[in-house]
């Protein structure tokens, strides 16, 4: 009997190739052998005295890196695996899911045999790892790189992409209803509220306007995981992830507006004391109280234990010192994370502290009214919304109870304690961008003729929107993954880093296609493709660009 | 004073609907189904009348699939308080028809004594616009189709109605049926906060048969079929060639 979600799926007509999932269940055990392997060469490699040596890892960092390329792939199609068998379970495993598990298989299993793009310069190649390029010669490995991404497959997959009206996603996503809801009403705000104006913020280069602020705040964004006994809703990283897709898909300024709150939250939950608790999370969580991250320094991005900006104690005061540059939203928010040198002594991480440090957000005349701070705007390509700004303290006061844990020098590690949850909704945010481009390039396929037709019919134009929606696919799901382990309190920070690590470049990828498909218009200010484009540029630089993500990954994977 | 609202699961507004190929009917399989918007408006309204304090419980009604416990948790979330699901259909393809729903409101609305009904003017689906018409014929109360404006003053209520060339306004005695239309409000999205609260908010279900409603349908669908696609126009140069070109078209 047809029921809804069932596919009229015409067995004879399909390119999906028959036991699929055992075929990609026997991949994944010929791709872990791989990696088994290759970590265990690299570790020969850059040990010494039985340790990782930090110098032969700098030294062989294209070769850890690489591995770390090489993990995230495994990672990936071992989540898109688990996403096929809960379809499978939920009796939801349609065509076209059936299309995105296949190309994926196929696609990412001829990169790891022939090179993983870590950018358009680089590529990670098997010899790098130390493996044998013929390492990967399992039935069920060789059948999906010849036959898995092939033309009819991305053909059959871009027309059932066009029949998905009404969708919020290309496949099923195997989330349970309650976040679908989440998905549903978030995505209608999207459309509603913010799409339409995105692009005239963008090229106005104007803040995101306050009543969007104030309607994001009434529907719950900014005290989303806040438990509810500080004022919060108590939601999973799961729902977060959600939220975060739909809003940026928006505009990536809007779904970035509950980080900075999730990440403040995350960081008075963690190292904070319980007045501290009590005193900032209802009001972060209400939206009434906008927080800004300042941590870099013109001198000081990745490697932040150098960081020089110094906080003097005087009496029931700090007194703070020093500039700090790319600090987004800064003007117009009440409250800044500030990471400050405590002990001058102590010149690397363990002399930082955090404070949580009130200051009065812009008036109509002054950017920066409070005393002993004064800024100045950065302007930017993309992600504007929030504008960028650097800023200058000279005898900035914070008072001494706004410390955060009421502990010096621990700075750096509650900074640290937030890593996870940045790094999943910075996944979730890249999901959302990619997704954006998806829709738009694909609109654009749909509605633009050429030779006397639409231009999706083109098999190389279709052939990108297949792509898109596959790797965007597998992107989700790795940011599921780690949003579930953190939403299980276990430790993530791997599997988070991998998430954001894929989900920057699918971002990147899409916008770059999507704006390629549009030709000459998408080069047009005019058209959001060229907005989207921009703002996907920052995903592989903010919270961890794509190399220092690939460092901290292969240092995991090898420690 | 206790609200009630119909709710129906159809097509999402956004999905451009196929035919099938026998031409029985609409394809459904794997398609997005979401809350009929009208009913979302009616939904909307009788959240305001609470928020207002003119009415102290909203409840909402589907019947149809199982899965339409989906839309009435969505209902629940905007800030319905409880719901009552009827289920009286196998599938989304075999559709009850206005007079079976307006008879199974009708039984929920004896037990449950509503000071007043607000349905959508009508489904997007088949466009029968006649549920909110038949369910006021059955129980003997006044109606108040396509309300842009709803104001209740006691036992009585204003409602505009638009219709052709302007604007209506009548006064009903409550209990009364009102069918929403297009500008009666824009329905809020449900917060965060609110979806988690419905979760725990009742939803009883039922079926047909609870009732003794008869669902089968007295209708027989002979044929669908997609609108004819217009043929390309051509440009014309001036009023001269537009002219004769409707003249040779035999439209002058």
């Amino acid at each position: 009997m047809p029921h809804d979600g069932q596919d009229m799926f015409n067995q004879a007509a399909t390119p999906v190739l028959p036991n699929l999932l055992s075929l990609t269940a026997e991949s994944i055990v010929a791709v872990d052998a791989l990696l088994a392997e290759a970590k265990e060469n690299l570790r020969k490699k850059l040990s010494k005295d039985g340790r990782i040596d930090a110098a032969l890892l700098e030294e062989h960092q294209y070769a850890a890196h690489a591995l770390s390329w090489f993990a995230t792939y495994q990672l990936a199609l071992t989540q898109l695996h688990h996403w096929a068998e809960k379809l499978v379970a939920d009796n939801g495993f349609t065509e076209i899911e059936q299309l995105i598990l296949q190309i994926g298989f196929g696609e990412y299993l001829c990169q790891i045999a022939g090179g993983i793009p870590m950018s358009q310069g680089e590529t990670a190649r098997l010899q790098d790892i130390g493996i044998s390029p013929s390492a990967l010669s399992a039935p069920a490995v060789e059948r999906l790189m010849a036959q898995g991404n092939s033309s009819a497959a991305r053909t059959q997959l871009v027309e059932l992409m066009q029949a998905n009206h009404g969708h919020a996603t290309f496949g099923a996503t195997a989330l349970d209803e309650d976040l679908e809801m989440i998905r549903d009403q978030f995505r209608r705000f999207a459309d509603e509220r913010v799409a339409p104006n995105a692009h005239e913020w963008h090229l106005k280069d104007e803040l995101i306007p306050m009543a969007i602020i104030e309607e994001m705040a009434e529907l719950g964004v900014f005290g989303l995981t806040i438990p509810e006994e500080y004022g919060g809703f108590g939601l999973s990283k799961a729902s977060m992830c959600v939220v975060s897709e739909e809003l940026s898909r928006g505009y990536i300024g809007v779904g970035s507006l509950g980080t900075r709150s999730e990440i403040a939250a995350e960081l008075i939950l963690c190292g904070g004391t319980e007045e501290q608790k009590q005193s900032w999370l209802p009001r972060i969580a209400s939206g009434e109280t906008l927080p800004t991250a300042v941590f870099t320094e013109p001198n000081t991005g990745s490697d932040l234990g150098s960081l020089r900006t110094r906080a003097i104690r005087e009496g029931e005061t700090y007194s703070i010192t020093g500039n700090k540059t790319w600090i987004t939203h800064a003007a117009r928010t009440n409250v800044m994370t500030l990471l400050a040198r405590t002990d001058p002594d102590n010149g690397d991480h363990k002399g930082l502290s955090m404070f949580l440090a009130e200051k009065e957000p812009a008036t109509e005349t002054e950017d920066f009214p409070s005393a002993g701070m004064t800024g100045g705007e950065i302007e930017v390509l993309g992600y504007r919304g929030m504008k960028e700004y650097e800023l200058a303290f000279d005898g900035f006061k914070v008072d001494a109870e706004n410390l955060l844990g009421g502990e010096e020098g621990k700075g750096f590690k509650q900074l640290m304690q937030t890593f996870e949850s940045a790094r999943i909704q910075t996944a979730a945010r890249a999901i959302g961008v990619a997704q954006n481009a998806l829709e738009v390039g694909m609109q654009y396929a749909i509605d633009r003729k050429q030779f006397g037709k639409s231009l999706i019919n083109f098999p190389r134009v279709g052939g990108k929107l297949a792509m898109m929606a596959v790797e965007i696919m597998i992107a989700r799901q790795l940011s599921y993954h780690a949003a579930a382990e953190k939403d299980n309190d276990r430790r993530c920070d791997l599997e988070a880093g991998m998430a954001k690590l894929l989900g920057a470049r699918v971002a990147w990828a899409a916008a770059d296609n999507a704006l390629q498909i549009h030709g000459g218009n998408g080069f047009a200010l005019e058209y959001q493709i060229s907005r989207i484009l921009c703002d996907a540029r920052i995903l592989n630089i903010f919270e961890g660009a794509a190399e220092i993500q690939a460092q901290v990954i292969a240092r995991r994977l090898l420690g | 004073m206790k609200v009630l609202v119909p709710v129906k699961r159809v097509i999402d507004y956004n999905v451009k609907v196929r035919v099938k190929a026998d031409g029985t009917g609409v394809d459904l399989a794997n398609v997005k189904m979401s809350m009929n918007p009208f009913d979302e408006i009616a939904v909307e309204e009788a959240i305001r009348l609470k928020e207002a304090g003119k009415a102290d419980e909203v409840v909402v009604v589907s019947i149809g699939v199982k899965d339409a416990q989906k839309e009435l948790r969505t209902a629940l979330a905007m800030g319905a308080d409880r719901a009552i699901l009827i289920v009286a259909a196998e599938d989304a393809t075999d559709d009850i028809e206005p007079l079976a729903v307006a008879k199974l409101l009708k039984a929920v609305i004896d037990e449950e004594q509503p000071g007043l009904v607000i349905a959508g003017k009508q489904a997007i689906d088949n466009d029968m616009n006649a549920t909110g018409q038949m369910l006021a014929a059955l129980l003997g109360w006044p109606q108040a189709t396509f309300a842009s404006e709803v104001v209740v003053n006691g036992d009585s209520a204003n409602v505009t109605r638009e219709v052709d060339g302007g604007l209506q306004t009548i006064k009903v005695k409550l209990p009364a049926i009102v069918t929403a239309d297009l500008r009666l409000n824009e329905p809020r999205y449900a917060s965060l906060p609110n979806i988690m609260k419905a979760k725990k908010k009742p939803l009883d279900e039922k079926t047909a048969a609870d009732y003794g409603v008869d669902t089968s349908p007295r209708h027989s669908i002979v044929n669908t079929a997609v609108p004819a696609e217009r043929s390309a126009g051509i440009i014309v140069s001036d009023v001269e060639e537009l002219v004769s070109k409707l003249k040779d078209a035999g439209a002058l």
